[in-house]
């Protein structure tokens, strides 16, 4: 169980720090496309936003509840992942070919885009879960046992 | 459609098993069904997928169409095909079997436990396809991951021979990295095909005769070769009933594959290293393990125990026929490969059984239960010949052509080292029977309860598939003769 942070300086700042960590990890997501970035990294940036408000919220705190909430969607990224690769094999390419992915109306070269964006969301979906998850089974089995039986 | 067949194989059970924890959050019944449908689907598609690589040659499949040395390039060859009927079919066996001897313990976790099998079941689609040497590790440790947490599952002692089972694999996994950086390191590729052309060149390179005995070690401990054996009996023994004939049957003959495909797709298996021929040094390591393990298996009273070191004995044995290098033994060395894979699963469901219906884990158990249960002493019969190797059986023919390929190589210690463990096998079998039949009529013990229809419907279909292995023997070794081959023989 992780109790809120004593300090007010690291309460205000925390305030003030998350937000700007959760963009910045969007940023980096997305930058993926064009420069040093990508799913990955963007993953472990939000994933770490959203532990940084565990640890100086606590655990029970409402800012903490989407860090709780998004454990559930253990699956979702990778869900993601192979809608994408599903999308490319109907359209006849290879899994993950994204110039043959089936969404009408766009030119190849906005298929790849898109493809890679989207693949991209779903490793970063999954990367910040399993951070988040491997931060709770460390400090409070219990959470994981409800989120395993409930 | 069918060129898309392995990356369907494989993204199947992968995308079943990661979506499964959500679909099944509210109905946890629902994750048997799933992996039952999910399992039956892909037998199918491996059925259609062998028979278009029998009629239109391999498939070659790259990922996201890339071109190969930079892409990753999945082959489905006759061998990959034949394998993966095998691989789809007892997995399904497996989990079918599982339904009501999964540890009903297990709760809410058991759609995890049947997560974990549909992971194990994609990985193991991915080494048999994977033509690079790197996927083809990642595969290994995702099938060894889930193997060390479908073993602990059940807690208790089961937890500490998972543990010595993370400790070696993990050993194993490492040291085939290490040779896999060796040869990167000197042919700066990783795709198999391409690795070929680059490698006449090098063989007496130091980093290549060294990555070569690394990856050797590392798959060896993998596939449970003798002196790397140690975590295979007890990984068996106290894993749950449900698991064990999956893992006995699958893992460890998978691994032995992946050695195979790399010694003869790879490097040319004729090779001699610094004047050590190396399919030679293959040859006698096997026979050594099929000794040692099948006199391993005569000294054990666990029937769990003896069923695995008689497993071990017979990896030693498809190895002997894989060293002689010529057809004969190569294609001797595939069948009993199969033919081993479904004993293996024979005798754990076996053994499964007894001990969940009758409380059997050592030989006089077996002894006092024989009688009342025909299923089981029906099925063991059939088994043991498979083991032994009498002739209506596929584990005679297997043998047959080892031999036939080890006299053709001339090499007699390989034959001798076979009919000893033969005879070593047929010694545990007769330890065996002997306490069945032996017992004096004077114990009424009534058994406690049928075996369940799934029980009997995994020990019917293991013990016909061993006599159809051995009346069909005849097709089955010519398909491998035609189809399976590698490139130079």
């Amino acid at each position: 169980m992780i109790r809120p942070h004593d300090s007010i300086i690291v309460q205000t700042l925390g305030r003030f720090l998350i937000p700007v960590v959760q963009i910045f990890g969007l940023y980096v997501l997305f930058f993926g496309q064009y420069g040093p970035g990508g799913g990955f990294v963007g993953g472990v940036i939000l994933g770490t936003g959203m532990i940084l408000s565990v640890l100086i919220f606590g655990h029970d705190a409402s800012r903490s509840q989407i860090a709780k909430d998004i454990l559930h969607g253990d699956g979702v990224g990778m869900l993601i992942y192979a809608g994408v690769g599903g999308l490319c094999m109907i359209g006849g390419g290879e899994f993950l070919n994204y110039s043959s992915l089936s969404i009408p109306g766009l030119e190849e070269a906005s298929r790849r885009s898109l493809g890679i964006v989207l693949t991209q969301i779903g490793v970063a979906v999954d990367v910040a879960v399993t951070a988040v998850s491997i931060v709770f089974s460390l400090s409070a089995e219990e959470i994981i046992e409800e989120s395993i039986n409930g | 459609m069918s060129h898309q067949l392995p990356a369907i194989l494989f993204l199947l059970p992968l995308f079943a098993a990661i979506s499964m924890p959500v679909v099944c959050l509210k109905h946890r019944h629902w994750s048997y069904r799933i992996s039952v449908a999910v399992l039956t689907v892909m037998v199918l598609s491996s059925v259609f997928n062998l028979h278009n690589v029998v009629n239109y040659g391999e498939v070659r499949y790259v990922f996201s169409g890339w071109t190969v040395p930079l892409g990753i390039e999945w082959v489905a060859d006759g061998l990959a095909s034949v394998v993966l009927v095998l691989v789809s079919a007892l997995g399904l066996l497996g989990v079918v079997f599982t339904g009501p001897t999964s540890p009903q313990a297990l709760g809410g976790r058991i759609v995890h436990y049947y997560t974990l099998i549909l992971l194990l079941m994609s990985s193991l689609v991915g080494i048999v396809f994977a033509r690079d040497l790197f996927n083809l590790f990642v595969f290994l440790e995702v099938a060894a991951i889930a193997s060390y947490a479908l073993i602990g599952v059940a807690g208790g002692r089961a937890l500490f021979a998972a543990f010595r089972y993370l400790i070696l694999g993990t050993l194993g996994a490492s040291l085939y990295l290490l040779g896999v950086s060796y040869l990167y390191a000197v042919t700066g590729t990783l795709n198999m095909t391409d690795m070929v052309e680059r490698l006449p060149m090098l063989l007496n390179s130091k980093a290549l005769v060294g990555g070569l005995v690394f990856m050797f070690i590392g798959l060896g401990i993998k596939m449970a070769l003798v002196p790397f054996h140690a975590w295979v009996p007890e990984a068996y023994t106290y894993a749950p009933d449900s698991i064990s004939p999956i893992l006995a049957s699958l893992v460890t003959k998978v691994a032995l594959l992946a050695w195979v495909r790399i010694i003869y797709w790879v490097f040319d298996a004729s090779m001699v290293i610094y004047g050590i021929q190396i399919l030679l040094l293959v040859g006698i390591l096997g026979a050594l393990a099929s000794v040692i393990g099948a006199s391993l298996a005569l000294a054990q009273r666990d029937i769990k125990m003896m069923f695995a070191y008689g497993g071990i004995s017979h990896i030693g044995i498809i190895l002997i026929g894989i060293g002689q290098d010529n057809s004969t033994g190569f294609t001797g060395g595939i069948f009993y490969l199969l033919n081993d894979a479904v004993m293996q699963a024979a005798l754990f469901f076996l053994a499964g059984v007894a001990f969940c219906q009758y409380g059997v884990r050592t030989i006089e158990d077996m002894g006092r239960v024989g009688k009342q249960a025909p299923w089981l002493t029906g099925s063991l019969i059939v088994v043991g010949l498979g083991m032994v190797g009498l002739p209506p059986t596929g584990g005679f023919f297997g043998k047959w052509y080892i031999i036939l390929g080890a006299l053709e190589a001339g090499n007699y210690l390989s034959v001798a080292a076979v009919l000893l463990s033969t005879l070593l096998t047929l010694g545990y079998f007769v330890k065996l029977f002997e306490s069945i039949f032996r017992q004096s009529p004077a114990q009424p013990d009534a058994p406690s309860g049928e075996i369940p229809f799934s029980c009997k419907l995994a020990l019917g279909i293991t013990s016909a598939a061993i006599m159809i292995l051995g009346l069909f023997s005849a097709p089955i070794v010519r398909l491998l003769l035609n189809e399976t081959l590698p490139p130079h023989l």
